[in-house]
């Protein structure tokens, strides 16, 4: 039976699973997957597998709580193989390259930050530092424009928008990449402009968390900063 | 941080820096994470539809035109009462209330990709449960973005 890898964490991690269930409808039962010198956390794998909450629930709860007993390298969701042989082969195979990996994470645990400004705040500021914008703005309201206007401010204002959130991005990252170990970012989506993760060491944690929320509070109340974790490692295995 | 399961399986994170919950990492699952490449992904039926839906796109004629109407609709008699400088806002907003807002707001990509996750699946009832939860947080915080996401997908 085909079956469903969750997690590789060094043998000598105690690899509690109490209270935890797999991916699946039913839930499939977890076990463990040991070498000499890893152990994998899997499961059966059901037949259809969809990323629901239910199973992305399911793939989460694992990480947390083999997290809160040492160092976990996190799979991605949705990742399987033929029997327990192929994933003992795995990890007999790249002993070397994921102990090290592990060893390189032990102490430290994922932040991933979301930020995004209030758009009608953002607009305002535009139109009051531009002439030109604000110009092309009151031209259109005053009914006159032709049709090219429109497209001539949202050009003007859609560069400002871009630009200013770019040098926002960059003053957030500065301030907080000197507490973080490693940084990941990645292409933000919908209305934000900062999407990052760092890899902070346990030890540096409340420095990091404080100073995301002296950022919050310069940044003020146009601004939505959405802060996560502490995670697995994802973004740094 | 611990997750804890409640009624229908929805989860809420306790303790730890972060209040989010599984929308707001999904990325993380489903994007980062370990890949072996011997083993075999799953077919997530819904995931690329998911990516193309959350996509920026700046530099296009919807956007422009999008901005521009936006810029005319502005009431900027209430943007002069804003200060001009971010910095100015410091000492001004209680901590209390910057907490809140960091913690609290659940928006942007998470709500896309919640959305593209419930269209793409007739899904369980944790998911709607979910959803009323959110409501009222939503209504408050995001009628005034969500065109704005809405209109970049294509």
């Amino acid at each position: 039976m085909a079956v469903y890898v969750y997690s590789i964490v060094l043998a000598t991690h105690p690899q509690r699973l109490d209270g935890l269930h797999g991916v699946g409808d039913p839930p499939a039962t977890l076990r463990t997957v040991r070498t000499e010198m890893l152990s994998a956390v899997v499961s059966d794998a059901p037949e259809e597998l969809r990323p629901k909450r239910r199973d992305l629930g399911a793939h989460q709860a694992v990480q947390e709580q083999l997290m809160a007993d040492g160092t976990v390298l996190p799979l991605q969701f949705g990742f399987t193989t033929v029997d327990d042989d192929a994933v003992r082969a795995v990890l007999e195979d790249g002993a070397d390259e994921f102990s090290e990996r592990l060893r390189a994470l032990e102490g430290c645990v994922e932040y991933h930050l979301k930020a995004a400004q209030d758009e009608d705040a953002l607009l305002r500021q535009i139109l009051r530092e531009s002439d030109e914008a604000r110009e092309l703005n009151e031209e259109m309201r005053s009914g006159r424009s032709g049709p090219e206007l429109p497209l001539a401010l949202g050009e003007l204002v859609s560069q400002e928008v871009q630009a200013r959130q770019e040098r926002l991005a960059v003053e957030v990252l500065d301030a907080l990449r000197g507490l973080a170990r490693e940084e990941r970012s990645s292409q933000p989506t919908g209305n934000d402009f900062l999407n990052v993760s760092f890899l902070v060491e346990r030890d540096n944690e409340k420095t990091f968390l404080g100073a995301e929320q002296d950022i919050a509070k310069e940044l003020g109340e146009d601004f939505d900063l959405r802060l996560l974790g502490p995670l697995p490692a994802y973004s740094f295995v | 941080m611990t997750m804890v399961p409640q009624g229908g399986g929805t989860i809420s994170r306790a303790g730890g820096g972060g209040s989010g919950n599984l929308y707001d990492i999904l990325e993380l699952i489903l994007d980062r994470g370990l890949v072996i490449d011997v083993f075999v992904r799953v077919s997530l039926v819904g995931i690329e539809i998911l990516k193309i839906d959350a996509r920026i796109v700046v530099a296009s004629v919807d956007t422009y035109l999008r901005f521009a109407e936006a810029c005319n609709r502005l009431d900027l008699e209430e943007g002069r009462k804003a200060p001009s400088q971010l910095t100015d806002l410091v000492g001004e907003v209680t901590e209390g209330g910057a907490h809140g807002k960091a913690k609290g707001a659940l928006s942007g990509a998470a709500d896309v990709l919640t959305d593209a996750l419930k269209g793409g699946h007739d899904d369980e009832e944790a998911e709607q449960s979910e959803k009323r939860r959110k409501e009222p947080e939503e209504r408050r915080e995001r009628p005034r973005r969500r065109p704005a996401a809405r209109r970049r997908e294509e």
